[in-house]
């Protein structure tokens, strides 16, 4: 049974639809990530979930508990909303404590949760200092801290990392990992960056405009686009033209010459081509051409992503028409 | 950073709905962040002067003492309960505007139960101000042996009215779409209210009495009136308490019964 499932779920808010007919499921364990641009319905959807927000239409169940038992379903969510607030005169410690008590925790086992959590986050040295002297980051992972304070089943994240410096990123999604692995609690990620969905989530939910646009495991999406893939050649600087004309006869393929780096040819396969690589090496054996080096890079989650939220947009590097010799 | 394996059990708030919880660190945060202190100083203040003007009119004879003592219990109810509104019509859009509600909401604590704590919270400033009054009260009642029967008279006809307008601001405070929106209101609210108090000439029959009987703030005020300065017995003039024992009672009814749908993420009266 899914840890979480949203059936045909709806959002109306007037004559606006902010999330129309979404169906999705994640299984416990699982990091899903929630993508779309900037007013797809990501946090709508998480404010549905989280019983923030009623549904218009549709159905959701989380943690086992369907819809209809909103105050059930927060006894068993963590949630770190986008662009949460924080008092600023409480300590993280005091905040943390608050969080536990509401949860029905007593005082002594709220103190002992709260130093826990500060502890796992990284805030156990400045557990007594007070919030608003805390940075950005130090107020994402105490948010988080807070999203684990009643152990969770499902935590819902909306931009975690949203502001953070590279440092921060990176030790905020350590700690969503874990809170995946250790713990066993689903993850619902919400995110602008698609390099940390790669990195860390099991399947994505695509959205735009309130609609679902694709969902699954991220090469499932990926696969859902095509299959366009890039390599980059190099070759001694006086073989590249004999290069691209070798090269020009294998179907499928974009090549760009480099105006700054002579040898180096950009390659780009036209979506559906299939074992494309294997032909243009097989091309330069067969002229005779000395290959310097040779890598490859697969389609990326992003490449899927703006082909399929703005796939009028996508530029495509190389393409037949414009770089054929 | 580590964390700990999952626990399955949920965790829900205590058998009274976690309103205590609430009430508590509403409390605190008024007490100890700052700002009930200096609302309580600057009341304390006033005091002083009204204290100070209405002793030496009853030395020049202007003012009897009776007299004297009901003018500091009704300036003390007045601003008592003026304090205590603006607290609660912070109480929500506050929150609301430093984007501390969300996390507030998605606790299991029922929507009830934060309105009870924030009110809670609230009616502690006025309880403040019935304690610095008291002082005041025992050195203008002195010889007549009517402070204590002020002070009562304070405590329970002012908590009805505070405990009413407190609500009334809160419910303000849930459909303001911005803090200031909700503290203006709230004060032209006891604009409202407390100007035809100060009317010198409204009658006192027909539509007069209509006016009086009908403004929790004026009802109060002449009920007061009539026990300290007319001598009248507590029950005599009871009718007068209606106006803002019903406004208590409708303001927690209402808590009760539109809890849920009134406290929400955005302000407005449409569904979310």
């Amino acid at each position: 049974m899914p840890t979480l499932e949203a059936t045909d779920l709806s959002k109306r808010y007037g004559s606006r639809t902010a999330v129309d007919g979404l169906s999705f499921a994640a299984q416990q364990g699982e990091i899903i990530g929630l993508l779309g641009p900037n007013g797809a319905g990501k946090t709508t959807t998480i404010r549905l979930l989280t019983t923030i927000l009623r549904p218009s239409g549709g159905s959701f169940s989380v943690a086992g508990i369907t819809g209809d038992h909103p105050a059930r379903i927060r006894e068993r969510i963590g949630v770190l909303p986008e662009s949460a607030g924080y008092p600023g005169r409480p300590t993280g410690r005091e905040y943390l404590r608050y969080a536990a008590r509401l949860f029905g925790r007593d005082r002594s086992k709220a103190a002992a949760v709260a130093d826990r959590l500060l502890t796992d986050v990284g805030l156990g040295e400045r557990a007594g200092s007070r919030i608003a002297t805390y940075s950005r980051g130090m107020r994402q992972r105490l948010g988080i801290a807070r999203a684990l304070i009643n152990d969770p089943q499902v935590v819902f994240l909306d931009e975690p990392t949203l502001g953070l410096d590279p440092a921060g990123q990176r030790e905020v999604l350590a700690t969503v990992r874990q809170i995946a692995r250790e713990r066993g609690a689903t993850v619902v990620l919400s995110t602008h960056t698609l390099t940390e969905v790669e990195q860390l989530c099991n399947s994505v939910v695509i959205l735009q405009q309130g609609r679902l646009l694709a969902s699954g495991t991220v090469a499932d999406v990926i696969s859902t686009v095509g299959t366009r893939r890039s390599g980059h050649l190099r070759v001694p600087a006086d073989l590249t033209r004999a290069a691209a004309a070798a090269l020009a006869a294998v179907p499928g393929l974009g090549i760009t010459e480099s105006p700054d780096q002579p040898g180096v040819l950009t390659l780009d396969t036209a979506t559906g081509a299939q074992q494309p690589w294997d032909d243009v090496l097989r091309a330069l054996l067969a002229a005779g051409i000395h290959v310097l080096s040779f890598d490859t890079e697969a389609t990326r989650l992003s490449d899927a992503f703006l082909s399929l939220t703005s796939p009028d947009e996508v530029p495509i590097p190389g393409s037949l028409e414009e770089h054929r010799p | 950073m580590s964390t700990t394996a999952v626990e399955t059990t949920a965790h829900r708030p205590a058998e009274s709905g976690g309103w205590p919880v609430v009430a508590e660190e509403e409390t605190r945060e008024l007490w100890i962040g700052g700002r009930g202190p200096i609302l309580l100083f600057a009341f304390s203040i006033l005091l002083s002067a009204i204290t100070y003007l209405a002793a030496s009119n009853r030395a020049m004879n202007f003012l009897e003492q009776r007299e004297a003592v009901n003018l500091t219990v009704q300036v003390a109810l007045s601003v008592g309960v003026l304090l205590t509104l603006v607290v609660s019509a912070d109480a929500i859009s506050g929150e609301r505007e430093r984007g501390t509600l969300e996390v507030l909401l998605l606790t299991p604590v029922s929507r009830r139960a934060i309105l009870g704590g924030k009110l809670f919270a609230a009616m502690t400033l006025w309880l403040a101000c019935l304690v610095v009054v008291l002082p005041y009260l025992w050195v203008l009642g002195r010889g007549v042996a009517v402070a204590g029967q002020a002070a009562l008279l304070a405590f329970c006809v002012g908590t009805s009215v505070a405990l009413g307008l407190a609500g009334l601001g809160l419910l303000i405070s849930t459909v303001s779409s911005s803090n200031k929106t909700s503290l203006a209101a709230g004060l032209l609210m006891l604009l409202v209210l407390f100007a035809p108090t100060q009317l010198p000439a409204l009658p006192k029959t027909g539509f007069g009495e209509l006016l009086i009987r009908i403004n929790p703030i004026g009802s109060a005020l002449h009920y007061l009136s009539q026990v300290l300065v007319g001598r009248r017995a507590w029950t005599h003039d009871l009718s007068y308490l209606a106006s803002p024992v019903i406004l208590a009672v409708l303001v927690c009814v209402v808590f009760l019964v539109a809890g849920p749908a009134i406290v929400k993420l955005h302000a407005g009266v449409s569904p979310e």
